[in-house]
């Protein structure tokens, strides 16, 4: 027999494993969960160990420091998920107990323990159920050996390590296409700088030869040619100017068209997390913010370089006792401008939190402004407004004492950097006996001094925008370097998909605070249509969610035509299937357009064809401007049955394998509705339709009925077999039947 | 129907951590193995907690744990001790970042524990009274009960988040 490997969530302490071999024996441990709590809920170890035949719970608060169980004495396994841990209780025949206790990080391999244990009591086949067990703890041990973060799947690429690196580095994608144009503007940079450095000198020609000379045509020559490094320089400048403009710009569009191109392959837990007006800032603000510290960075970084070194070498020719003097405050600058750097970053972090709060407050309640209206809810919301923006404001005033306070306390420096100059070079003049130096130098050198400190100030101060440009880089990044959908089988498609769907002991949790898909397996055959039912929450649309892929992060397989939905390009995958929601969302854009929305280049008729077939052909030729009727915002202008039959149209369109459909018809009227179901049923013939209803009677069609609850799947049959069943099912339908009645009779009441 | 329960007309008791038993003085009824939830587990500690049968249907809504008589306020408090698990956060020991995830190693009120938080925006909320809660990368929660009453080491390594 094949030796069977242990599984662990993590290495079983060494304690906890003496007692597990003193009480196994020779019973070999399948697998363990190891646990972070103790029964008291105090961080500690803990084990449940699972053997062929038994499961042992170690810890240190059971009496004897373990509990044991043969399966045989097991008639369930439980395990319950509270708030911030979770418990494994075992049910026997005299008692339920407690016997272990583990944060939520234990919590899916707990699960797999507990389904392996209750499915093989039921009889379930053994080497099944633990390769079940294997797939989860394969999942649970898929991690990076090199940054330690989950991946994927076991063995994919670590997608944080590939092509991470410093912010800078990053940002250099961005730079490198628009090196030309840079190159150029740093070169006109040098060329300036370099004219720059002129007049300094030509004041000492002055000050010492042609003033004290009355060289009158010495003036005109040097005046002129003063007068034509300024032309240059300038002109030079202009031309600068408006290619770093054009760069810069365009560094910009490049940025936002990537985040914005991410965003659209972010997998949807990332937007369950992530406010959609914190990913709005970061397009439109912290692309500005990051562009400014980019051009910073590139142009005026280099040129401020350029002219350091270029006056420091004028100034060290000049004089270099004087240049020594000068540059004593400079390591007080460099340390106040690190000092600086570490104050002020954490507060622009803070005001970047702050200024997100007002962002999420914007998107969520403009596009909401009617529900605002009609509650009247105006002035709270203004008050909520007007806190985010004085908190914000709050943190602004903090930040900017520590961003006024030390760019003068450096100045001020800076300046005493002169002062010294001052003193010492006019000593030396006034001194009769010390020929070190004339007044034309002293003059010319304090102007290199004074032009000296401006790059020295610039490296000093550049940690202000360093900080507040990384505090941004760091949200655009978050998104750019966020994990995207995982197409693991990118160019892999189905010769023909028929439509077969197999879930296979499907769980699911958004967090693992509650489990909203547990344990679930089912098949539908190509062609069938299927009814799904259940109560609000029941976890009926998180079923569509996964089959749709749009979370990738469950336990278990879905098939498709037996083929893992997984192992099927992502793409080709989601275009086989027409998925029509509750509330279509249209876009601000022509009827046409909408229509024709997943299906580039369609041609006319197909889409008059697919409007007809969805009954929309009626109400849109009725629209004055018809197909190029124009939309408004999210389909404004149409009502809620005439956006929901357009969807219908988008799914024809498709020509999809299989079809969804989620409570299609449930904010509809009577009569839109039969005009909706008249569309569906012109629709779903031949292909594979999964229906979410609240309504049963849309459920007419249907050849099977999937009832869930509370995540599972607890009927699954034709109509005729569920109410035969006397369950869930028939307790609906019982109840729909009745208020059906009621209304009607109250109809009839009224019309009489 | 909501039913509320002011606070002396029932006896609680423990049935097993955290479950409890609830039985009504001047009438037969007794319920049994309810599970008490806070309705506002993060606003509202000791007000309205909600008591689910095996179900997770309702059956009653404890207007406010204070009111309730002493043994009985001790039973509910043990059980939703047992069932809420929000480690207070006493001291900051490490925190270091690598590809965007924090790992923090804290010292709580159940110990010494090692954590990941995956997107600090996100995970970290300050709350209108001041408190701080976290989320980690496992939907685990943590609290601050007030961050200046930290060691200065543990403050100057939160303030950037909040």
């Amino acid at each position: 027999m094949e030796e069977i490997k242990t599984f662990s969530n993590k290495p079983i302490p060494d304690d906890i494993m003496k007692t597990a071999e003193k009480v196994l024996g020779e019973d070999k441990v399948l697998f363990a969960v190891v646990g972070d709590l103790n029964l008291d809920g105090k961080y500690d170890s803990s084990a449940f160990i699972v053997t062929k035949t038994q499961a042992i719970a170690i810890d240190s608060k059971h009496e004897g420091g373990y509990k044991q169980f043969a399966f045989k004495d097991i008639e369930k396994v439980i395990v319950k998920r509270m708030y911030g841990n979770a418990i494994i209780r075992i049910k026997t025949a005299e008692k339920t107990e407690t016997v272990l206790r583990f944060t939520y990080v234990n919590a899916d391999i707990a699960d797999a323990a507990a389904i392996f244990i209750n499915n093989i009591i039921d009889g379930l086949d053994f080497d099944e159920q633990l390769l079940i067990v294997k797939s989860t703890y394969d999942k649970q041990r898929s991690f990076c050996p090199k940054c330690g973060r989950k991946l994927a799947s076991p063995d994919a690429e670590c997608y944080n390590c590939k092509g991470k690196g410093k912010v800078i580095s990053k940002l250099m994608k961005y730079l490198l296409p628009e090196k030309g144009k840079l190159i150029l503007c740093i070169i006109l940079s040098i060329v300036v700088t370099g004219l720059s450095l002129v007049p300094p000198k030509i004041t000492q020609v002055m000050v010492d030869d042609i003033i004290p000379n009355k060289d009158s045509s010495g003036l005109i020559k040097i005046i002129l040619f003063l007068l034509g490094v300024y032309v240059v320089q300038y002109l030079v400048s202009f031309i600068r100017t408006y290619f770093l403009r054009i760069a810069g710009d365009k560094i910009i569009i490049d940025l936002k068209k990537d985040i914005y191109a991410k965003a659209q392959y972010l997998p949807l837990s990332y937007y369950d997390k992530t406010s959609t007006g914190s990913v709005i800032n970061r397009v439109n603000s912290d692309s500005v913010i990051l562009q400014n510290f980019i051009m910073r960075i590139s142009q005026e970084g280099i040129t401020q370089g350029f002219l350091l070194v270029g006056i420091a070498v004028i100034m060290l020719i000049m004089n270099w006792k004087l240049t020594l003097l000068s540059l004593l405050p400079v390591p007080l600058v460099v340390l106040g401008g690190r000092m600086f750097g570490k104050k002020i970053g954490p507060r622009y972090r803070r005001l970047w939190i702050r200024s997100s709060h007002i962002s999420t407050l914007l998107a969520d309640t403009i596009p909401g402004v009617r529900v605002i209206k009609s509650f009247t809810n105006e002035d709270s919301i203004i008050g909520k407004f007007k806190a985010y923006c004085d908190d914000w404001f709050k943190e602004d005033k903090k930040a900017s004492v520590i961003a006024s306070v030390f760019p003068n306390v450096m100045t001020f420096l800076i300046t005493c950097g002169s002062v010294i100059i001052w003193l010492v070079g006019g000593k030396w003049i006034i001194d009769p006996n010390n020929n070190e130096i004339s007044i034309g130098l002293l003059v010319s050198f304090i102007s290199y001094t004074s032009m000296f400190y401006a790059p020295v100030s610039f490296f000093a101060n550049i940690s202000d925008s360093y900080q507040n440009a990384l505090a941004s880089a760091e949200k655009i990044f978050d998104i750019i370097d966020a994990e995207p959908e995982h197409d693991f089988a990118k160019g892999s498609e189905l010769e023909r998909m028929d439509g077969k769907i197999e879930f296979k002991n499907v769980n699911f949790a958004f967090d693992r605070s509650k489990k909203v898909v547990d344990n679930v397996s089912f098949t539908i055959n190509p062609g069938d249509i299927v009814g799904i039912v259940g109560t609000t929450g029941s976890g009926k649309s998180t079923l569509i969610n996964l089959l749709m892929r749009f979370y990738d992060d469950y336990e278990g397989e879905i098939l498709i035509d037996d083929v893992n939905i997984k192992d099927i390009d992502m793409k080709y995958y989601r275009n086989q299937i027409g998925y029509v929601q509750q509330e279509p969302l249209m876009f601000k854009d022509t009827v046409f357009n909408n229509i024709a929305y997943g299906t580039p280049n369609a041609h006319v008729e197909q889409v008059i064809y697919a409007a007809d077939v969805a009954n929309a052909h009626g109400f849109i030729s009725r629209l004055p401007d018809s197909y190029d009727t124009y939309l408004g915002e999210r389909g404004i202008g149409l009502s809620g049955g005439e956006k929901q039959r357009l969807s219908i149209a988008r799914a024809v369109m498709k020509n999809p394998s299989i079809l969804i459909f989620d409570e299609a018809t449930a904010a509809v009227d009577s009569e839109t509705e039969e005009l909706i179901q008249q569309a569906i049923e012109r629709l779903i013939r031949g292909r594979t339709t999964l229906m979410i209803a609240h309504r049963l009677s849309t459920l007419r069609k249907a050849n099977r009925i999937l009832v869930v609850d509370k995540g599972r799947i607890i009927e699954n049959g034709s109509h005729d077999e569920l109410m035969a069943l006397k369950g869930k099912y028939y307790k609906l339908i019982q109840i729909q039947s009745m208020s059906q009645k009621i209304r009607e009779q109250k109809e009839s009441e009224n019309f009489e | 129907m909501l039913k509320y329960i002011e606070g002396p007309e029932v006896k609680l008791t423990v049935n097993d951590k955290i479950f409890i038993d609830a039985e009504f003085y001047g009438s037969d009824e007794k319920l049994c193995g309810l599970e008490p939830h806070r309705l506002f587990p993060i606003s509202g500690l000791n007000k309205y907690i909600s008591l689910l049968d095996s179900e997770g249907n309702e059956v009653a809504i404890i207007r406010n744990i204070d009111n309730l008589l002493p043994e009985s306020k001790a039973a509910l408090q043990s059980a939703l001790d047992e069932y809420y698990m929000i480690p207070k956060i006493t001291k900051f020991i490490k925190r270091y970042e690598k590809f965007s995830i924090w790992m923090w190693t804290v010292e709580t009120d159940r110990g010494v524990y090692t954590f990941e938080v995956r997107n600090s925006l996100t995970a970290i909320k300050t709350l209108y009274d001041g408190r701080i809660l976290i989320k980690d990368g496992s939907d685990n929660r943590y609290e601050i009960p007030d961050l200046y009453k930290l060691d200065k080491r543990s403050i100057k390594m939160m303030l950037p988040d909040i």
